[in-house]
């Protein structure tokens, strides 16, 4: 059944063609992200709303698309995040033909769910696509001192063989721990001691050491980023931390976002954590001590099965393994926000087999993997070939610049996005509609006598996901599930109060709830949080 | 104008010389009269900043370090002597109080602190000193927003705490929704109890003031309801939704954690206006070498960690610096210990003092100020602050109890200790205690480093060639980088630099009889110093040629400057 429906959904969005003028033939600049995201709100404005947050230390907007219908902002949501990472483009241009997918195709979605579309969250860095000089950069225009010795921004990369991107440099030095790797000699990688290999070469990213501190481009442009800013395992110190966790104002302007809104109940994250190609491992010791470093158990549970649907719908397989890094986003949705997080990047480099006459990737090395992957799908342009050049740190050495291309490894070439993008966007929209939805049912009403009445009613989650995570009953930023039970002013309370907070409902669960009421005549019913929706009723005491 | 200036002054003279005679310690005519036994609103603290500023326009300047949330300026004033040095090159001492917002006398013991020192300056050999080779940055309240409110409005003794942002506490959707009610208006937010057959406790027969719990098996006569207030939004509680609740004190970005696990904590590190403004002052400062926050209360000297998990943070090196600072406090103030947060207080995630130190590599305090053990100076537990009440404020920190007709409860009475009693020192015993506490901060402000170029050696090497060695001293307990400071690399390297001469070489000697040395290649003439340890020395050797005159200069964030000609 849902595999036709599948099939069915895929076959409309070939039909419903975006202008080409919009989608362009290559991943969208920062002023075409703007223009997509105008164009939405120009030919949906009843369905969605376009808000800068702020703008970057680099002075670009951050923007986020709310996708909904009448109330928005009271029924349950889910965040879709793009650009986490400022050299993963693919998720940006994900959370993009999300948005565009389901304003043209999947509107009806929005009758019982939000969405809050964040397409880039590094936008200082993702420019460096664009600019003259690429690299695959982290970090956004805040100035940082990523050494620490007193200077900032005193030793970046250089571009040695005037490409206009930025490789690796090997030099060929006894002294060095690298060599060629066996099945591709193109690749470098660290000689196995344990093995008898020794080094020939030393490599290093391509530049020269300016401040002349034996370091090579470890204080470059590139200041703190996003991905690795956050509370959860916040990295202290590292290049691209930042002096504390959460310090950048793009960081700030969402949260402050997200916190106001309290019917966001899922966080969607296209970036490189990835919990649903494999969920999230529980550990009994991380979950039970204080400070939280597993997923908790019931939680587990969930991910385990989102994980398998996930799988069921996205045709790619052998995902590379991405639980989260430090600081990330991913995970600080979950365990310090409390929300139900789900991270992909989206798209993955396939495995491939040798072709004829190739040496077998024997340690399944990926930089070799690509490249094999590369040239079976006829993509070419990714490999700078290794090419001498003078270097002033390396006198009288063999220098040789070269390398895989920045940003190929994580984006494919954007003619090849359809696929995944169409796989993802019916995934979220499956996942929109699990979320938790609040009906009444079995009212009842039993009369006790003398004027008393007993009223018995079910709430129930007709949604498969629970209203709250393990992880959010314990986060103050998901409000209770409340139950108010409304009275005329010639009703009283004989037991029970007008006002309940129920902890949590379960994935098409209920709650079962009674009152004894003296006196006659009507009374409201109504349930629910802003992240689960509400759910009225109404009955008449006889 | 000038000449009125002086004639006014020469007749205060002439007067006081008739009517006053100095005290020792205490600041004698001072420009700027201050009674330090009563407490004052933001507005008041706010006037003597700027009272003290105009005063001593060469030793005070006020500014604004940001706003709260509800708008008001936080206020700095930064003491120095400006005639000597750059303040913000000086090693320097910083100093807030009133984090949370019913926690006041940190106020006006951080604006005793200003208020002696500028008024000392002129009299006092060592505050002199002190003035010209250090800076004191104080703020002396970081909360003037709920400061006011614990003043203006109905609260309990431990009331806000927080900040003015109003939260939904319970989750039902509402925010603040069920907050104290101030039944007997007047002012505090005292003790409802209610007479009651089944009750466990009843009045103390000699002192009505007192419920006490019966023993088992006899019968009571009243019961406890908790705070003055009623259910407001008919969820069957009672004051459980006021003001906050968030904790100011779980807001730094030192292992911060959130609410589920650290209560309290807000969004994000420095999510909260009034110390993101300290955070940003604390950025563009590093010359803060130490630091104290006021609390209240409970007589203590505490240092971090304030999470067991972050135990590793406070290594050997650097708990060997807290405990000769926080011993000599213990000796200046009497009833105060010296204390680790975690161990003897309880768990704190995201603390100010954590954030200082492990975030800035800054030694900090923070002192619980009052203790029980100053009513009658000696620890005579809790229940002494009847008989102080009732012999030394003659019952004025009380509220006796009356009846009073509650719309839930009925017939109950109020009563009980006001806010102002039981955390904040009474009046008579506020000057003095803020005076110990500004000793210890004062002593933790002298021992920030002191740097100088003690000697400098040279020795012909022979064909044009010159070695130079210059000692550089450290003559205070504390080293320009704390060991977590030198673990994260926090704060940049110390510089010392020679100009004047064509440098070769550069080194640091480790050890002059072996003649080991670490040379650094690249720019000799300004040599790195990871750092100048406290109470030592570290050797600086150059390799020069030619006769040329030359000088040496120390550049430390945290040690300041220092330079040396020939």
């Amino acid at each position: 059944m849902k595999k036709i429906y599948l099939t069915c959904w895929l076959a409309l969005f070939a039909l419903v063609c975006l202008p080409a003028v919009l989608m362009g033939q290559d991943y969208p600049t920062n002023a075409q992200i703007t223009q997509r995201l105008k164009a939405l709100k120009s030919k949906y404005p009843n369905l969605t709303d376009l808000k800068s947050l702020t703008k970057t230390t680099g002075g670009k907007d951050i923007w986020v698309l709310r996708l909904g219908k009448g109330d928005a902002d009271n029924k349950s949501a889910i965040a879709v995040v793009g650009g986490v990472e400022g050299f993963h483009l693919l998720g940006v241009e994900m959370s993009l033909r999300f948005a565009e997918s389901v304003l043209a195709n999947n509107a009806d979605v929005l009758d019982e769910a939000t969405f809050y579309i964040f397409p880039n969250m590094s936008p200082d860095a993702y420019e460096q696509y664009f600019a003259a000089l690429k690299y695959e950069r982290r970090g956004n225009a805040t100035p940082t001192d990523d050494d620490r010795d007193g200077s900032v921004n005193e030793d970046g990369f250089d571009d040695l063989n005037k490409d206009g991107v930025i490789t690796l440099m090997r030099v060929k030095d006894a002294t060095g721990p690298y060599i060629m790797h066996e099945a591709d000699e193109r690749i470098m990688i660290m000689a196995n001691k344990d093995k008898g290999e020794a080094g020939q070469y030393l490599v290093t990213s391509e530049g020269v050491d300016q401040d002349k501190d034996g370091h090579f481009n470890e204080d470059g442009e590139g200041g703190v980023a996003f991905n690795k800013s956050f509370s959860y395992q916040f990295p202290y110190f590292t290049p691209g931390s930042g002096e504390f966790p959460v310090s950048q104002v793009e960081q700030r302007a969402m949260l402050d976002f997200m916190y106001e809104r309290f019917n966001i109940h899922t966080i969607f994250t296209f970036g490189p954590g990835n919990n649903l190609s494999s969920p999230w491992k529980y550990n009994a010791q991380g979950a039970r001590v204080r400070v939280v470093t597993s997923v908790l158990s019931d939680d587990a549970k969930l991910n385990a099965l989102l994980s398998e649907q996930y799988n069921k719908t996205i045709s790619q397989k052998n995902a590379p393994s991405n639980p989260g890094t430090d600081g990330d986003f991913l995970q600080w949705a979950y365990f310090h926000f409390g929300k139900l997080s789900l991270g992909t990047p989206g798209w993955w480099v396939p495995t491939v087999k040798e072709a004829e006459g190739e040496k077998a990737n024997a340690d399944k090395n990926e930089e070799v993997n690509f490249l094999r992957w590369a040239t079976q799908e006829g993509i070419n342009d990714v490999f700078v070939p290794w090419t001498a050049v003078q270097h002033p740190d390396f006198p009288g050495k063999t220098v040789e610049v070269g390398g895989i291309k920045p940003f190929v490894k994580y984006n494919p070439p954007f003619a090849m996005i359809d696929g995944a993008a169409a796989e993802h966007n019916a995934y979220l929209v499956s996942l929109a509609k699990m979320l938790p939805s609040l009906e009444w049912i079995d009212i009842k009403q039993e009369s006790l006598g003398n004027g008393l009445t007993r009223v018995t009613a079910k709430l129930r989650n007709k949604g498969q996901l629970p209203t709250h995570t393990e992880m959010g009953k314990r986060s103050r930023w998901l409000r209770k599930v409340r139950v108010d039970m409304m009275l005329n002013d010639k009703q009283s309370f004989i037991a029970g109060q007008g006002m309940t907070l129920i902890d949590a409902i379960e994935g098409n669960g209920f709650v079962e709830m009674s009152w004894v009421v003296r006196g006659a005549g009507k009374v409201n019913l109504k349930g629910g949080a802003a992240h689960t929706g509400f759910a009225t009723a109404e009955l008449t005491i006889k | 104008m000038l000449c009125g200036a002086l004639a006014f002054v020469g007749l205060q003279g002439a007067n006081a010389q008739e009517k006053i005679f100095r005290a020792a310690g205490t600041p004698h005519q001072p420009k700027v009269e201050v009674s330090w036994n009563r407490y004052y609103t933001y507005e008041g603290v706010v006037d003597i900043m700027q009272k003290i500023a105009k005063a001593y326009p060469n030793l005070a300047k006020v500014e604004s370090i940001g706003k709260s949330y509800e708008g008001r300026d936080i206020m700095l004033i930064t003491v120095s002597d400006f005639a000597t040095g750059n303040p913000d090159r000086k090693p320097a001492m910083y100093i807030d109080g009133n984090i949370h917002s019913n926690e006041i006398q940190g106020t006006e013991m951080a604006l005793y602190t200003a208020w002696y020192l500028t008024e000392s300056f002129k009299d006092v050999e060592f505050i002199k000193e002190l003035l010209k080779e250090k800076t004191f940055y104080i703020v002396p309240t970081i909360n003037p927003d709920a400061r006011n409110n614990y003043m203006n409005e109905p609260n309990t003794a431990s009331s806000p705490r927080s900040g003015m942002i109003v939260l939904d506490n319970d989750g039902d959707g509402e925010a603040g929704e069920d907050r104290f009610d101030d039944l007997d208006g007047d002012n505090h937010i005292t003790m409802m109890i209610r007479k009651d057959p089944n009750g466990r406790f009843i009045k103390d027969p000699n002192d009505p003031r007192r419920l006490v719990p019966v023993a088992p098996g006899q019968k009571g006569e009243y019961e406890m309801l908790g705070q003055e207030g009623i259910d407001n939004d008919g969820d069957g509680y009672v004051n459980e939704d006021g003001i906050g609740y968030y904790d100011p004190n779980r807001d730094w970005g030192w292992k911060w954690q959130p609410d589920y696990i650290q209560r309290g904590a807000y969004k994000y590190p420095f999510s909260l206006p009034e110390n993101r403004a300290v955070m940003e002052f604390v950025m563009k400062h590093p010359n803060i070498a130490g630091g104290q926050s006021y609390h209240n209360s409970g007589g203590m000297l505490l240092r971090g960690p304030g999470a067991e998990e972050d135990l590793a943070t406070y290594n050997r090196d650097d708990v060997r610096i807290y405990d000769a600072l926080g011993r000599k406090g213990e000796e200046l103030i009497p009833g105060y210990r010296y204390l680790v947060v975690y161990k003897d207080l309880y768990s704190v995630f995201g603390g100010e003092l954590d954030w200082f130190y492990g975030g800035r590599g800054i030694y900090t305090f923070s002192n619980e100020l009052w203790t029980s053990y100053l009513m009658y100076n000696e620890n005579k537990g809790r229940d002494a602050q009847y008989d102080f009440d009732k012999d030394l404020l003659f019952g004025d920190a009380f509220v006796p109890f009356k009846s009073y007709n509650h719309p839930q409860f009925g017939e109950i009475e109020i009563g009980g200790f006001k806010k102002n009693f039981g955390r904040a020192h009474p009046g008579f015993l506020l000057e003095s205690d803020a005076h110990r506490n500004m000793a210890f901060t004062i002593y933790h402000a002298y021992h920030t480093p002191r740097l100088s170029v003690q000697s400098v050696e040279e020795k012909d090497l022979g064909g044009g060639l010159k070695e130079i060695t210059a000692i550089i001293e450290n003559d205070r307990l504390m080293p320009t980088h704390s060991s977590q400071d030198l673990k994260y690399k926090i704060e940049r390297p110390d510089y010392v630099s020679i100009s004047g001469v064509k440098v070769v070489t550069g080194m640091i000697v480790e050890n002059e009889d072996f003649n080991r040395v670490s040379e650094q290649k690249n720019n000799p003439e300004k040599m790195q110093v990871a750092n100048i340890p406290g109470n030592s020395i570290v050797k600086v050797r150059w390799i020069v040629s030619g006769n040329a005159k030359y000088s040496i200069t120390v550049d430390s964030a945290k040690g300041g400057l220092a330079t040396w000609s020939k």
